[in-house]
């Protein structure tokens, strides 16, 4: 009979137990659910979060963002954002009668953080840059971190020292759309004008010195990973290149009409590959553009392009687009500063300019 | 990161008008829906609560109601900690989050905030509102009255493709004046001065005029080099933008010179020292006296007068250090990482430890 009865009583306590108000998380779904609490069915959604609540485990935070439903008798909470791996949060449900409230404590294991992102490569690839060298274009393997830039490069020079400040440092960092790309200037007051620069701190890069850019493996990736290493790109610096952009310099390699061989701009001097990627195409002497791909050269001295289509004999134009500009600024018909005022109102009244050759 | 947005008569009428209940004379074209904001960055407030926010990523400008329109004279606001709170409400934490701009809403004297919710490119954008009493709350995005504007992206638009179109516009600042929103922007792959004026209400086919600035810097040589910050102010009861670029040189341009396509030379009229990025720039008024105050990168908090701006000859000549335009230092303001006005006698500064707080304007 004892036994029975304590049977009975264990039941109905468990029964009471399952029946208890209980948080869950449901990973599969990005939900948290407070479950057997017979209310549900009678609250309006929008008043959930008097009763149930979801924060990140710290003191004195507000509740996170997010939409509450009501399914199958079940509160549920869906937050706003996805829940951030190494945190943990805290969810509280205040049962109206109930003498204590409802708690889950869940802390989000962090994902495996072995490095693996690397710099892939820098441009300008050259070894020897001007001395007026404007910016370099650091490209990643993977979606870098925004926030934190600055911290991780750095200029040396051949002793090892660290030039002070040279960068330009932009609170927006310049980025591409994938996270990849990241464009560092020279700060242009750190850059030698003339005869002297004006900054006290002196210029950054000085003619007949050895430089290294230095990317520190410090800086995280977009997945909150340290790169897998650090990079130096060593670098000479030869005379500062105030001369503008001239297609009059350019070297055209037409290939033969018949064929879809690549046809190649030599410059005579290195360009800026991201612009030059984007900056050039071929015409008809009628003006249609010719549709192909475009790879950059070596030492972005070149600018290669292979049609989609045989090519006809003809006379054709390579069309550069006026902000194509070399390692220091200067672009075409107008270099990166101009030392006399009138000249800014004479400036470029065309968008872009045309080099003419013939396809045999 | 962006200077007050509208002249100080500007201000006062709009706190006039609208606490007068007579609507701001600006067509109403905004429709409901999601407003699918790829970046929520550089902040100004137009008339009537409407909000214009800078997406660098997705290369528009959006104009938001705010709805926010009841007239408040709170004098304080201070919410230790903003930053971290405003991570725990976004499920982070707030190392992985990034605070881009505040705004105070004239009228109704809230604090916005434009957030990245996450560091990577796939960033969610936010925008935080703060009311008087310090309580934090998200601005929907879901289903708001919106219009926007796409910016030309100004690549060669038969090549465009190329290279993955890496090509992005980082909008430094933008400001509504006179029915038109001024944004100046920053490539990541040109080094140049565009400052875009674009006709509010926006339109599919007008997407503004883009006029570059040149001004001498440091000596006799001139540069396009991008402006940073910039604040619309009446300088002799002509319009003028003043412009604030990287090593702080400040130039003025009368806005009846920016012509569309224009390149026009600006008049250097300070050099405020090197080695200095501004960050953001207020005008203000007190005991009778017009004044800016501008927070920057190293040099701090600085004042300057802004009467008889039209008087100082442009800077053509080596200058040692700074020089133009006086200024004095304020060392009673520190640590500014972003800068609004909040009303005539007060700033609303967010510090870069995270704490938001209205300081007396010196």
């Amino acid at each position: 009979m004892l036994v029975v009865v304590a049977r009975g009583v264990l039941a109905a306590c468990l029964l009471l137990f399952l029946q208890s108000p209980s948080i869950r998380f449901d990973s599969g779904r990005n939900l948290f659910l407070l479950e057997n609490w017979s209310g549900a069915a009678q609250l309006w959604p929008e008043r959930g979060k008097e009763v149930f609540t979801v924060s990140v485990d710290a003191p004195n935070v507000p509740p996170l963002l997010g939409r509450y439903r009501i399914e199958n008798k079940t509160l549920i909470f869906e937050p706003q954002f996805p829940l951030q791996p190494g945190v943990s949060y805290r969810a509280v449900a205040k049962i109206p009668g109930a003498t204590a409230p409802v708690f889950l404590l869940l802390r989000i294991p962090k994902p495996n953080m072995t490095p693996t992102t690397v710099v892939d490569r820098v441009y300008p690839s050259s070894n020897v840059l001007p001395e007026n060298q404007l910016k370099f274009y650091i490209h990643f393997s993977s979606p870098m971190a925004r926030g934190s830039a600055y911290d991780h490069v750095s200029l040396v020079d051949a002793s090892g020292k660290k030039v002070e400040k040279p960068f330009l440092e932009l609170g927006e960092e310049l980025w591409d759309p994938s996270g990849r790309r990241f464009t560092l200037f020279i700060d242009p007051g750190r850059i030698k004008r003339g005869l002297l620069s004006h900054h006290e701190l002196g210029v950054a890069l000085l003619e007949g010195k050895r430089y290294s850019l230095v990317v520190s493996k410090e800086w995280k990736d977009a997945q909150g990973r340290l790169l897998a290493s650090d990079f130096k790109k060593t670098f000479t610096v030869g005379p500062a290149d105030r001369n503008t952009v001239d297609l009059k310099s350019w070297t055209v390699r037409a290939p033969a009409a018949g064929t879809r061989n690549v046809l190649t701009v030599v410059f005579p001097e290195p360009m800026d590959h991201a612009i030059l990627e984007r900056e050039l195409d071929v015409v008809t002497e009628a003006g249609a553009v010719i549709k192909g791909g475009v790879s950059v050269g070596s030492g972005e001295k070149s600018w290669i392009f292979t049609p989609d289509a045989a090519w006809k004999s003809g006379t054709y134009s390579i069309r550069a687009g006026t902000s194509l500009a070399d390692l220091a600024g200067n672009m075409i018909d107008r270099p990166f500063e101009i030392d006399v005022f009138e000249r800014v109102d004479n400036n470029l009244d065309r968008t872009t300019r045309s080099l003419q050759f013939k396809i045999n | 990161m962006t200077a007050f947005r509208i002249t100080i008569c500007a201000v006062f009428a709009l706190a006039l008008l609208t606490s007068t209940g007579v609507a701001v004379q600006v067509p109403d074209t905004l429709k409901a829906g999601k407003a699918d904001l790829k970046s929520a960055g550089a902040m100004a407030f137009g008339p009537n609560g409407l909000l214009f926010v800078g997406d660098s990523m997705g290369g528009m400008i959006y104009a938001l109601d705010t709805q926010d329109r009841t007239a408040s004279q709170a004098t304080a606001v201070e919410v230790t900690g903003m930053t971290g709170q405003i991570a725990a409400m976004l499920g982070t934490t707030g190392d992985q989050i990034q605070v881009n701009d505040i705004a105070v809403n004239p009228v109704s004297r809230k604090t916005y905030v434009s957030v990245s919710r996450g560091l990577g490119p796939d960033a969610a954008a936010v925008i935080v509102r703060i009311d008087t009493a310090g309580k934090l709350e998200a601005l929907s995005l879901e289903n708001i009255r919106h219009s926007s504007v796409v910016l030309p992206n100004p690549v060669n638009p038969s090549t465009g493709g190329r290279g993955g179109n890496r090509r992005l516009q980082a909008i430094t600042d933008l400001a509504f004046v006179d029915n038109r929103v001024f944004v100046a922007g920053l490539s990541n792959e040109e080094f140049s001065s565009t400052l875009r004026a674009i006709p509010y209400p926006f339109t599919a086919v007008d997407k503004g005029t883009s006029v570059e600035i040149w001004h001498a810097s440091h000596n006799q040589f001139e540069t396009n080099s991008p402006i940073r910050t910039f604040l619309p102010y009446k300088v002799n009861n002509e319009q003028t933008i003043l412009a604030s670029y990287t090593c702080t040189p400040l130039v003025k341009v009368p806005v009846s010179s920016l012509k569309p396509g224009s390149k026009v030379m600006g008049t250097t009229i300070a050099e405020f020292g090197a080695g200095n990025t501004p960050l953001d720039m207020i005008a203000y008024n007190k005991g009778g006296q017009n004044f800016i105050l501008m927070s920057n990168t190293t040099h701090g908090i600085m004042k300057f007068s802004a009467d008889g701006l039209e008087k100082f000859e442009s800077i053509t000549t080596r200058v040692p250090g700074t020089g133009g335009v006086p200024f004095e230092r304020i060392a009673s303001i520190t640590n500014v990482a972003q800068m609004d006005q909040f009303d005539a006698q007060r700033a609303m500064v967010l510090t870069r430890t995270g704490d938001l707080r209205t300081v007396a304007l010196p």
